[in-house]
């Protein structure tokens, strides 16, 4: 018995941030490392004094697993390895490695020079933390140590997005992160083989949730798009170069040549760079149809769309710009908002989640009057809409991927208790596994059973399966032997070869039992009378009369003496071996019955 | 369409009951064990009278579910309780169902009221009020029509009656009155203060041929005449016919509806007035599109009627095209929003829409 033990100093019932610290056969690894983007404050960090009292993060912990390059799985990870302090190694994808250092330092940014917050972690911290980052391959097993490997699997979600199994010995855990399992047009679905984890932690946040279909939600973004550009307005996009950028460009691409419309397309040139950048990179993170129109040509050569000029933002007339940073919170598109937010004609469509303090935020929170640079206010009276196409695993994709993975227990965290009580019932009755919600900051224990493997002697097997019933694959078959354990080597051999192994000898174990007869005659003649009624009676075995007055039946002695007291009675000593109990039990009680009466 | 929103259920439904708090019911009908009763909770867009476009929330969230043995075909809530009632096969019982969502999300199975000779019989059709009493009526042939107290399981009415033709709905008119509709077309009513006499046989429908008939009835206000709203019939080759309550002996218009033929029978047939809309109805179960009338502009003729909308997109459902193509199971329209409906079909489809109406009337 074993013991997998969860505890969540962040996820858990706690929607807004990710970190889960598993003890798994002496090993401890932490699960994401997340902030909370809802806090200004230290509760936005997990409180990582939990882990340890006093003694080292190092020591205890034997690696850290990033699942995403999401702020909420992976935004605590400089303060946690550089503030806190933890030197030991930290494994993600090789895409995650390469795009969280630009999400942090764009975070470190936000939060340090526009909101003037001092304890933060600086730029030097972030590439201190990477250069901790051991980046690994999907479906590539690696070795943490002797006994603890990982492996990871494609979730999609977001590029470079994995599930990882985490395996010490025969006892393993598996973590989802966030995951997908409808492919969309630019990643494909998650998928994890049979691997039979002890423990499947997955997220739930979505698991409640029905979602509308893609087509829909797309067919109001095109149309939100074309009724703005009919009446003249602009449409601002801002993206992240990695988000649905390209989703949403294959998108208005297809919707323009269908309508036959003439207002330009824009993107920003530095959106294309870092996107082509990073897509030649990583190709084998995308799904098929990205990876064959990628082979064919550059990614964002389109007809209707074109590079985007600075000048451009002040042409009149109608136009859709797709610019870089999403959050609104510099750079390019911060700029042709600021244009373009005093027009009421005009549109921003914000594609995503946006942290507080960007300005993107404040506008999705209704927010109209904003304060510039230089105290100078800025009224918005251009349209703002939000439209997510951010991609979880719903109650059907969860049960898909249980279904997949076939883990003997189930750990849900990301969501409300509440709300999660249907779904564990859903996934206990279908799947016959136990389901856990732990709270944030509890511990939850999973025992495990773990499987020994032992060999068995290939004599005994042939042995044992000869006897008794045919072997069925259906059933169990139950097998004797002697179990050694040996130089950390478990074997099953016959009783026998252990004894010869071992140099023991058998013990020799004979019982001996008195039999009552009433004869008055001589001894020998009572033997001779009990040896014609057995050699009558048990024909199949040999009955024997020895010179010195016993008989054998088989390997079974019987002796005759008088009794002590009395020279009507004979006693009978019936002795046998362990071995012999069955026959020796049979011939006890058939001398018991007594001796026929014609003897000669 | 002026919207669309289209989702997808894990299993598919056969009814959609709106409950307290805009919240819609759906629940799996399939025949092995495990299906789901879900109380969801609409996205905000469909909460609203005015429709928002582009929102965050636009996904319809489970607030809690239940897990019921048997397939559920019927499910009705108690009104000004927690409770709801289902009922379906193998026989004509009935399965009562406790809701607290506020303290867990898993709706709990209470009770179960069982029925006199239930075994065997066709699954029960049921309607409920809470006027004197919580009450459901229920029952799966003419003359095993009963009410029975909610929580105390009691019986409080029996209809005496000399048939005992299979019934295809049911409802209560108003807490005196009830309607009863069979399979053969045939509309019964019986009141509640005389129950002694029986069911009276009200209407036949017009050149009954072997089809299946179902009906529907509006919600009438609480204090209005029960029979001021005409009953519509649908059968299973497309017949529809109009009656009105206070003058039985003739229908008060009927007309045909373009659907195809053979029909796929009569399992999901489902005919509804819209409530918001005067003299709309729609109907659906013949294929995967669901229909939308004007009746205003019948008459007593029969002949065929153009729809005024018809909504095809379950037939475009199914991704793999494998295996029989979807059939719409139900349909219901939004309590405010006046040219909202949701439909549900066989592929677990259930899809959210509401129509432009292409010339000024409705």
């Amino acid at each position: 018995v074993s013991l997998v033990s969860c505890w969540c100093p962040g996820a858990g019932q706690d929607v807004g941030r990710s970190c889960i610290l598993v003890s798994i056969a002496g090993k401890n690894v932490m699960l994401d490392c997340g902030m909370h983007m809802g806090y200004n404050d230290d509760r936005r960090f997990p409180d990582f004094s939990y882990i340890t009292q006093n003694g080292r993060l190092t020591d205890f912990l034997d690696c850290v697993i990033i699942s995403h390059f999401h702020l909420d799985h992976c935004g605590a990870l400089p303060y946690f390895s550089e503030m806190v302090g933890y030197d030991g190694p930290i494994y993600m994808t090789h895409p995650t490695k390469a795009i969280c250092p630009i999400l942090l330092e764009d975070y470190r940014k936000i939060t340090v020079d526009k909101k003037g917050e001092t304890n933060f972690f600086t730029s030097q911290m972030i590439k201190d933390c990477m250069k901790k980052v051991v980046a690994v391959h999907l479906h590539q097993t690696v070795q943490v140590d002797e006994e603890l490997e990982i492996k990871a699997y494609y979730a999609g979600h977001v590029l470079g997005a994995a599930m990882f199994q985490i395996k010490v010995g025969c006892e393993s855990v598996v973590y989802t992160g966030d995951y997908n399992m409808t492919p969309d047009r630019h990643l494909g679905a998650a998928w994890i083989d049979k691997c039979r984890p002890d423990l499947l932690i997955s997220e739930s946040t979505y698991a409640t949730t029905i979602r509308d279909s893609k087509r829909c939600r797309e067919r109001d973004f095109l149309k939100k798009v074309h009724e703005t550009v009919e009446r003249g307005g602009k449409v601002l996009i801002p993206v992240f170069a990695l988000g649905r950028a390209q989703e949403l460009c294959i998108l208005l691409e297809t919707f323009w040549e269908r309508m036959n419309l003439k207002a330009p397309i824009y993107f920003s040139t530095g959106l294309t760079e870092k996107a082509n950048h990073y897509y030649k990179l990583f190709i084998t993170w995308t799904n098929q149809k990205i990876r064959k129109t990628f082979v064919q040509r550059n990614m964002f050569e389109f007809k209707h769309i074109k590079a985007f000029d600075r000048a451009f933002a002040d042409n009149p007339g109608p136009m859709v710009v797709f610019a870089t940073p999403g959050m609104l919170h510099a750079g390019q598109s911060l700029q042709i908002f600021r244009k373009w937010a005093g027009n009421e004609k005009n549109m921003v469509i914000m594609p995503g989640y946006c942290v507080q303090g960007t300005v993107g935020h404040k506008i999705l929170s209704g927010q109209r009057k904003l304060e510039m640079e230089g105290r100078q206010i800025l009224e918005v009276k251009m349209q703002v809409e939000y439209m997510s196409f951010s991609a979880h695993a719903d109650a059907k994709g969860i049960m898909q991927l249980i279904r997949q993975a076939e883990p003997r227990n189930v750990l849900l965290v990301h969501g409300e208790a509440k709300k999660m009580e249907f779904l564990k019932q859903k996934i206990e009755q279908e799947f016959h596994v136990s389901c856990y919600m732990p709270a944030n900051g509890e511990t939850t224990t999973i025992l495990t059973n773990p499987c020994i493997p032992v060999d068995i002697s290939l004599g005994l097997l042939k042995r044992e399966t000869a006897i008794g019933p045919l072997p069925d694959a259906k059933k169990p078959k139950l097998m004797h032997g002697t179990l050694l354990m040996k130089d950390n080597s478990f074997r099953l051999v016959s009783p026998e070869q252990a004894l010869k192994e071992l140099g023991l000898a058998e013990h020799q174990l004979r019982f001996t039992c008195r039999v009552h007869i009433q004869d008055p005659r001589k001894e020998h003649e009572t033997v001779l009378r009990v040896y014609n009624h057995l050699k009558g009676v048990l024909k199949d075995y040999s009955v024997q009369h020895l010179p010195d007055g016993s008989i054998t039946v088989e390997s079974i002695l019987i002796q005759a003496t008088a009794h002590s007291e009395d020279q009507g009675t004979k006693v009978l000593l019936v002795s046998w071996t362990y071995q012999d109990e069955e026959l020796g039990s049979y011939l006890t009680s058939l001398l018991k019955k007594g001796l026929p009466q014609s003897t000669p | 369409y002026r919207d669309l929103h289209t989702f997808e259920l894990q299993a598919p439904t056969r009814l959609i009951e709106w409950a307290r708090g805009s919240r819609v019911c759906v629940a799996g009908y399939g025949q092995s064990d495990g299906n789901e009763i879900l109380q969801l909770i609409p996205p905000p867009t469909l909460q609203t009278k005015e429709t928002q476009g582009l929102c965050p929330e636009r996904d319809f969230k489970v607030e809690c579910g239940g897990f019921s043995k048997r397939p559920v075909y019927s499910l009705k809530y108690v009104p000004d309780t927690s409770l709801l009632v289902t009922s379906g096969p193998p026989d004509s019982s009935l399965q009562v169902w406790q809701v607290s969502a506020e303290d867990s999300d898993v709706i709990k199975s209470v009770s179960t009221i069982a029925t006199e000779n239930g075994t065997g019989q066709p699954w029960a059709k049921i309607d409920t009020i809470s006027a004197r009493a919580p009450w459901v009526l229920h029952g799966s042939r003419l003359d095993s029509v009963q009410i029975t107290e909610v929580e105390s399981r009691k019986n409080v009415y029996t209809a005496v009656s000399r048939g005992s033709e299979e019934l295809s709905g049911l409802a209560f008119l108003d807490c005196n009155t009830l309607l009863l509709c069979c399979a053969t077309g045939q509309l019964c009513l019986a009141d509640l203060r005389q129950p002694q006499s029986p069911v009276e046989a009200v209407s036949v429908p017009p050149a009954p041929c072997g089809e299946q008939w179902c009906m529907g009835t509006t919600h009438g206000a609480q204090g209005s005449e029960p029979s001021s709203q005409p009953v519509a019939r649908l059968s299973s080759r497309g017949l529809l016919t109009l009656t009105d309550l206070r003058k039985t002996s003739e229908s008060l218009a009927s007309a045909k509806a373009r659907v195809p033929s053979p029909g796929s029978g009569a399992e999901f047939l489902c005919v509804s007035w819209a409530p918001a809309l005067e003299g709309c109805l729609a109907i659906s179960g013949f294929d995967g599109t669901v229909h939308v009338y004007d009746t205003q502009s019948w008459d007593s003729s029969g002949r065929e009627a153009e729809p005024i909308f018809v909504h095809k997109g379950h037939a475009f459902g199914g991704a793999d095209g494998s295996g029989d193509p979807p059939l719409v199971t139900v349909h219901t329209w939004h309590l405010q929003k006046p040219r909202t409906l949701l439909s549900a079909a066989s592929d677990g489809s259930l899809h959210v829409w509401d129509w432009v109406q292409p010339c000024g009337k409705c």
